[in-house]
């Protein structure tokens, strides 16, 4: 014969041990996560060491009124620059 | 002054045909009594256009002008109660003789008075808006503007309007330039007093070449130099950022002014070039009698070497020039660079977050150490990363959050900071931030000077916060709420984690803290015996001066009694880039590299490094090599090394010391005795070994915390 009570302490006893566990392993998740964070923060601090040492905000920069004209002057150059490459190359044999 | 007051204007001429006819028209139109025009040498029509307009015409020989004598000449030349200066290129706008003789009613003491120079349309935005800015902050709100004794002394005989009776009073200096500047000054000294009427206006703008800008900027600084004795601050951050900020300026005006993108484009260059050499030629000219004659006929527009003949230095008034902020810019509000110690000590700590029950053993841990600014060589810092470096290769995440408050390194983002890091210490993968914009939380985090130890109790996330050491910090500061504040640190609740057992002492058992002690370690690849001759004759002294605790002067003091007891005694000196003044002859190694200094320390006899408070790591670096070492007894060194350990501990009195410095000089007993026993005490000193400790510490502060949060919550731990 069984006893109710005993029964339910230990499935609460389970359940606690459950939990913990459960606790454990999000906890050691967020570690994980927290460390893969903090890897991409300083690999991209790493790329952006020369930036960060000239003071540009790239973000800041293109935001301006007239970085606007800036691309566009680049896109144009940029243009130019391929029609003579695809020209250099037709005509090279 | 009546209302009809008669007025005289005089203008001094040279080649000015461009404007003159302009002006004279403009004079007409305003009505004035007299008009003295005093020409230098004109070459072109200037001549003509002032006798055709009928109006008064002094002739003078070049060499005999000058900005001062020739405006005195015009003055007695001409008989109005009011006397206006112009210069040939500043034609007056229409009221511009009201609005002077208006200003000249405002009280009976009035002097002088002058109006603002408006830009032309074409002249160049970077001069259109340094004249618009400038004379905007004379008044707030468009009316005149009485100025005293102790006000801005500025004014400008470009458009100016004297009494009378105050130019025969005070007259012009015979200066070569900023003649008017020198009265500005002198006639409120004098008890008079001056006007800014903004409705005194003239068009005005100088219309120079780049080089010829340039020139001329040499030469009226050297005017304001001689005249008033403003010395332009030179320096090339500061003159970067002011270049920066002008160019910025004048992007943004010209916009207001909606200039076209090509435009902008094409003057934003032009703006560069104009202020960088403006700063470069100001500076110059404010220092033009410290160059060469040859170099300041060069740089000057009037390409002489002239001398100030009066004004010299010491009978420059000192006066303050106006601010030349932009009026459009209100003064930002801030917060103060002690608001994070207010806040803390207002609202007390943000609270902990809920203990995690085993998280004090979990295997990896999420670290963040919040760090003060720090430069190359920084024992303190050393410190940090060592163990942080370690840390991370046990598997640990950590992170570094850089708190500088004051801004000393405001300069360098965190990119750099970080290549700092791993450059002159040792290669961290922690990322850094500056401040706490992107606090994320952290099991435990750890505050490693006074200062971080109040943002730190301001973050949220975390579990534990825990407080690395290195030193007794209220002994840095004089009486002082740095002081106070210092040891304010002590005692809210961080789990100590000491680097001596002094430290602990004093942590524990008069601040009531918990903690426990960490070694400092030894790099024992870099310091170590090596393949050198030892000398018997020299001193190794750790000289860093900019530390007050290391005793400088009393080592000073020592060696130079030991010097005059041996004078074939070799000192070398390290620690400090700058040589330091002594009494004995010594060589400099100034701030060297690890690597250089482990050599140094295998090649003396005796090493000298004193600490008034925390011993310094150097002592143990120069034991690993063989080293033995002279320190202070009395405080930390004691509680490391032992009273009759691997270091000689000396008396704080400069005959002691040389006596102990002379003992390990001549006892080689002695000196072999502390050597060996150097080398055995720093054998288990590595920062491997530290690191244990100050892990154990770390989840020491965690198992702390969730035992309180345990009983907290009613639970039995």
């Amino acid at each position: 014969m069984s006893t109710p009570g005993v029964s339910n302490d230990q499935e609460l006893q389970r359940e606690i041990e459950y939990l913990r566990a459960r606790v454990q392993a999000l906890e050691a998740e967020l570690v994980e996560v927290q460390a893969q964070a903090n890897a991409a923060v300083a690999h991209w601090q790493e790329r952006a060491y020369w930036l960060d040492r000239w003071h540009l905000d790239l973000n800041e920069l293109m935001r301006r009124p007239g970085a606007d004209y800036v691309r566009g002057a680049l896109r144009a150059v940029r243009s130019i620059v391929r029609v003579l490459k695809r020209a250099k190359s037709r005509l090279t044999p | 002054m009546s209302a009809a007051a008669r007025v005289s204007v005089v203008i001094p001429v040279k080649n000015g045909d461009r404007y003159l006819e302009e002006l004279l028209a403009a004079l007409a139109r305003e009505h004035v009594d007299e008009i003295l025009v005093i020409d230098s040498g004109s070459s072109d029509r200037s001549i003509q256009i002032a006798r055709s307009a009928g109006v008064e015409l002094l002739e003078v020989q070049p060499e005999q002008f000058g900005h001062g004598r020739t405006r005195n000449l015009g003055a007695e030349q001409t008989s109005g109660e009011l006397i206006c200066f112009l210069t040939q290129d500043a034609t007056p706008c229409p009221g511009w003789l009201a609005a002077y003789r208006e200003a000249f009613r405002l009280g009976d003491r009035v002097g002088g008075a002058y109006g603002p120079h408006l830009p032309r349309p074409d002249t160049s935005p970077m001069i259109a808006r340094e004249l618009t800015e400038f004379f905007a902050t004379f008044t707030a709100d468009g009316a005149p503007v009485i100025q005293r004794n102790g006000d801005p002394t500025f004014l400008s005989n470009v458009n100016a309007c004297y009494s009378r009776a105050c130019l025969e009073e005070i007259r012009f200096r015979d200066v070569r330039y900023s003649e008017d500047q020198a009265f500005g000054s002198d006639m409120l000294e004098a008890g008079w007093i001056k006007v800014y009427h903004p409705g005194a206006a003239v068009l005005h703008a100088h219309d120079y070449g780049t080089l010829e800008f340039m020139r001329r900027y040499f030469d009226e600084y050297r005017g304001l130099r001689s005249s008033i004795g403003h010395i332009e601050p030179v320096g090339l951050r500061s003159g970067v950022r002011d270049v920066r900020s002008l160019l910025a300026g004048d992007v943004r005006w010209m916009r207001d002014q909606d200039y076209s993108a090509g435009k902008r484009l094409r003057w934003g260059a032009r703006s560069l070039v104009h202020h960088s050499g403006r700063k470069v030629f100001s500076g110059l000219g404010s220092r033009a009698e410290a160059l060469p004659g040859i170099l300041r006929r060069c740089l000057s527009l009037e390409g002489d070497s002239y001398t100030p003949s009066d004004g010299t230095e010491k009978d420059i008034p000192t006066v303050s020039m106006p601010k030349r902020t932009p009026v459009a810019e209100p003064a930002k509000l801030d917060l103060h660079e002690y608001e994070t110690i207010a806040r803390v000590l207002r609202d007390g700590p943000v609270a902990l977050a809920d203990a995690v029950p085993g998280m004090a053993d979990r295997e990896r841990l999420h670290l963040a150490f919040v760090i003060p600014p720090f430069s190359e060589g920084s024992g303190g810092h050393n410190i940090i990363f060592q163990l942080m470096y370690r840390l991370e290769q046990r598997g640990h995440t950590c992170s570094i959050w850089v708190d500088d408050p004051f801004g000393h390194r405001r300069y360098e983002w965190p990119a750099v900071v970080r290549a700092s890091i791993r450059e002159h210490f040792v290669p961290v993968q922690a990322p850094v931030h500056k401040d706490f914009g992107d606090w994320h939380g952290a099991d435990v985090v750890v505050a490693t000077g006074w200062q971080t130890v109040y943002p730190a109790l301001t973050l949220d996330g975390v579990r534990a916060r825990a407080y690395l050491i290195n030193d007794h910090e209220p002994e840095f500061y004089p009486t002082s709420v740095e002081s106070r504040w210092a040891e304010e640190t002590y005692r809210l609740g961080l789990y100590g984690i000491c680097g001596s057992p002094w430290l602990r002492d004093l942590y524990v058992e008069h601040y009531g803290g918990t903690g426990e002690v960490f070694d400092y370690g030894v790099d024992h690849d870099i310091y170590k015996p090596r393949p050198i001759e030892r000398r018997d004759d020299t001193v190794v002294f750790y000289c860093r001066s900019t530390t007050p605790r290391r005793a400088v002067a009393l080592g000073v003091m020592a060696l130079h009694e030991l010097y005059r007891r041996r004078p074939d005694l070799r000192v070398v000196m390290f620690g400090e880039r700058h040589p330091l003044l002594a009494p004995f002859p010594y060589e400099q190694f100034g701030v060297a590299s690890p690597e250089e200094l482990s050599w140094l320390f295998c090649e003396g006899t005796v090493g000298l490094c004193l600490s008034m408070t925390n011993y310094s790591l150097i002592p143990q670096e120069m034991l690993a090599c063989g080293l033995p070492c002279v320190d202070l007894q009395g405080a930390s060194a004691e509680s490391v090394f032992g009273a009759d350990g691997p270091v000689e501990l000396s008396a704080f009195e400069t005959h002691a010391l040389a006596d102990h410095i002379e003992l390990l000089l001549d006892d080689r007993d002695l000196w072999q005795r502390r050597s060996q026993a150097g080398i055995e005490f720093v054998s288990e000193r590595s920062w491997d070994r530290a690191t244990d400790q100050v892990e154990r510490s770390l989840r020491n502060a965690l198992r702390q915390y969730d035992c309180e949060f345990q009983a907290s919550s009613g639970r039995v731990p």
